[in-house]
Formats: C-alpha cells, sequence, structure tokens
C-alpha cells in the first residue's frame, strides 16, 4: 500500500504544481509545491495555510481475487486566512479557489495512474514503474469549518490499487 | 535614549532573575534545511540531521505532560541572528522540539515579553512525549 500512496501523492503534487505554480510553501528553508503527507513530515503543532495536507485514514485489502485490492482513504485537508493585504476578507475566496484546484485534480481524467515503488530515492537511485495502476474515485469536499482567523475544509478520496507480489 | 536604556535594563534583569532561580541550559533541536528536489524526504524515505543548540539562562517548570519553559530574550536574539531566522516565531516553529535532561519536549506555543521593544524572556509551552 506504501507504493500507492507514495504514487499519489507525487501525481497530487504535480497536477497541483501544473494548476497553479504559485501554490507553494517553504518548508524547513526550501520552496517547494503546497502539498504535503503529513505522516512523511516532522511532527509540528503549527498548520501551515494554503497548502494540501494529505492524511491518510482507513484502509482495507479485498484478498478474493488472484491479485489483493487495496482500499485506502486519504483525507485532504486545507485552510487560508485569505491575504493580509485584504485583512483576510477574501478568505472565502480563496477557500473557493482550493477546492476548484483539488477538484481539477482529482476528478479530471484520467483518475489513474501507473503505481510507481519509489524505494530507491532512498539510496540515491530512481522511481521504478511498477505493472499495474493505482486509480481513485470523485473527491467529496466537507463541510467549511471556521478556525479562528481560518476557514477551513476536509476532503475524502478514496484510493485504490492492486497489491503486487511482494507489497503485502 | 531613556528608551534603550529602559529595554536593556529589562534584558539584564531577566538574565538575572532566570541565572538566580535555577537558570540552566536546555537544548534546542533544530533540522537540518530540506534538501531541495529531494523527493525521498518528502515521502519520508529520508531523514534530515539534527542539530542541538543551547539555549541558557532557562528556568523549566514541568508538571506531568505539560511544561513551561522560560528563556532569556537575549540567548534567543543571539541564536536567531547568527542562524539567519528571520524571527524567533519561526525559530520555535521549525525546531523539533526541545530537550530538556534528555527528553525531547514538543513546542505547543512560544509567547514573547518585551520591554519598549526588546524582547526580555520567552515562554514556551511544552508536551511531554508519550511513555
Amino acid at each position: 500500500m506504501q507504493n500507492a500512496k507514495d504514487t499519489f501523492y507525487e501525481l497530487l503534487r504535480s497536477r497541483i504544481a501544473a494548476a497553479n505554480p504559485e501554490r507553494t510553501i517553504v518548508l524547513r528553508g526550501i520552496t517547494r509545491p503546497g502539498v504535503l503527507a503529513e505522516e512523511n513530515e516532522l511532527v509540528s503543532t503549527v498548520t501551515i495555510p494554503d497548502c494540501f495536507r494529505l492524511r491518510w485514514m482507513d484502509a482495507t485489502v479485498d484478498s478474493a481475487n488472484a491479485m489483493p485490492v487495496a482500499a485506502m482513504t486519504c483525507e485532504v485537508l486545507y485552510e487560508t486566512a485569505g491575504t493580509a493585504g485584504n485583512a483576510g476578507m477574501d478568505r472565502g475566496r480563496l477557500l473557493a479557489v482550493m477546492d476548484a484546484e483539488l477538484i481539477g485534480a482529482l476528478n479530471s481524467a484520467p483518475q489513474a495512474t501507473i503505481k510507481q515503488n519509489f524505494e530507491a530515492l532512498a539510496t540515491g537511485g530512481s522511481a521504478v514503474a511498477m505493472s499495474t495502476n493505482i486509480w481513485w474515485g470523485d473527491i467529496v469536499l466537507g463541510p467549511l469549518v471556521v478556525k479562528a482567523d481560518r476557514v477551513a475544509r476536509a476532503a475524502k478520496v478514496t484510493v485504490m490499487s492492486c497489491e503486487e507480489a511482494g507489497e503485502l | 535614549m531613556a528608551d534603550l536604556l529602559c529595554s536593556d535594563a529589562a534584558v539584564r534583569s531577566a538574565d538575572a532573575l532566570l541565572r538566580a532561580n535555577g537558570g540552566r541550559a536546555v537544548l534546542l533541536r533544530l533540522p537540518a534545511p530540506a534538501v531541495a528536489g529531494n523527493d525521498g524526504e518528502q515521502l519520508g524515505l529520508a531523514t534530515p540531521q539534527f542539530q542541538d543548540v543551547e539555549l541558557a539562562p532557562a528556568a523549566f517548570r514541568g508538571s506531568g505532560k505539560t511544561a513551561t519553559l522560560l528563556i532569556s530574550g537575549s540567548a534567543v536574539k543571539a541564536l536567531v541572528g547568527s542562524l539567519k531566522f528571520n524571527s524567533a516565531d519561526v525559530l520555535f516553529e521549525t525546531a523539533a522540539g526541545v530537550v530538556v535532561d534528555g527528553v525531547l519536549y514538543t513546542i505547543l506555543s512560544s509567547t514573547a515579553t518585551t520591554a519598549d521593544g526588546a524582547t526580555y524572556l520567552y515562554s514556551l509551552d511544552l508536551l511531554a512525549p508519550d511513555r
């Protein structure tokens, strides 16, 4: 399942970066696209605004077939305080922009991509394309939540993949 | 001139009080800057190097799960300058935590106390690790 999670993160990050190159964050001194997987970052009590944070939730594996099918729920959290120049009065509009970017990235075809194994990156290698795809359903937006001076939303998408030999 | 003297006095007084009330040193654990274009770190395949830098004088008061740490404003100011952080807030937000007697505490929040524009004391709310 880890390969599916990694592949989905890389795909969402590249699609968001293509849709809005200005959606960036500065994390530990480096500017990067505004998408991160919470479980891969240092534990922090600070919530970064104006970026998409991936949080992996439920996971199930259907082993009825020859190749088990894994289904994982990915929660995408995001929030914004608007722009300081507008005294934050545009926070609703900016959240709508983030809604549109996320919907555009995940609900547009193809809703599938070749699964990749990124393990080799740890030793300086490159990602390796695997034999099967990952695929996902439409993103479901949750209710808008007011957090002090920010407006926030959590969206959910189910990501599925066939588990190849050695993956489980 | 009067403002400068007043703020300087507050900084010196805070340092003296911290030293007189069990002043001690703690370690701020800072991750090394991320590597540009390194997907390994973003995927959790690689971890950054950490650097422990000393902060003193400080006063630590712990009670079970949470703790409070008072740190000299002058010590933090020197660290912010030498490590080229934009502000103390960014420094504390970047830190992985504070090491006190070998235990790594998570920083929940930081509060600066100022006099005439100069910060003479930082108060950090800390969370102890799960046992």
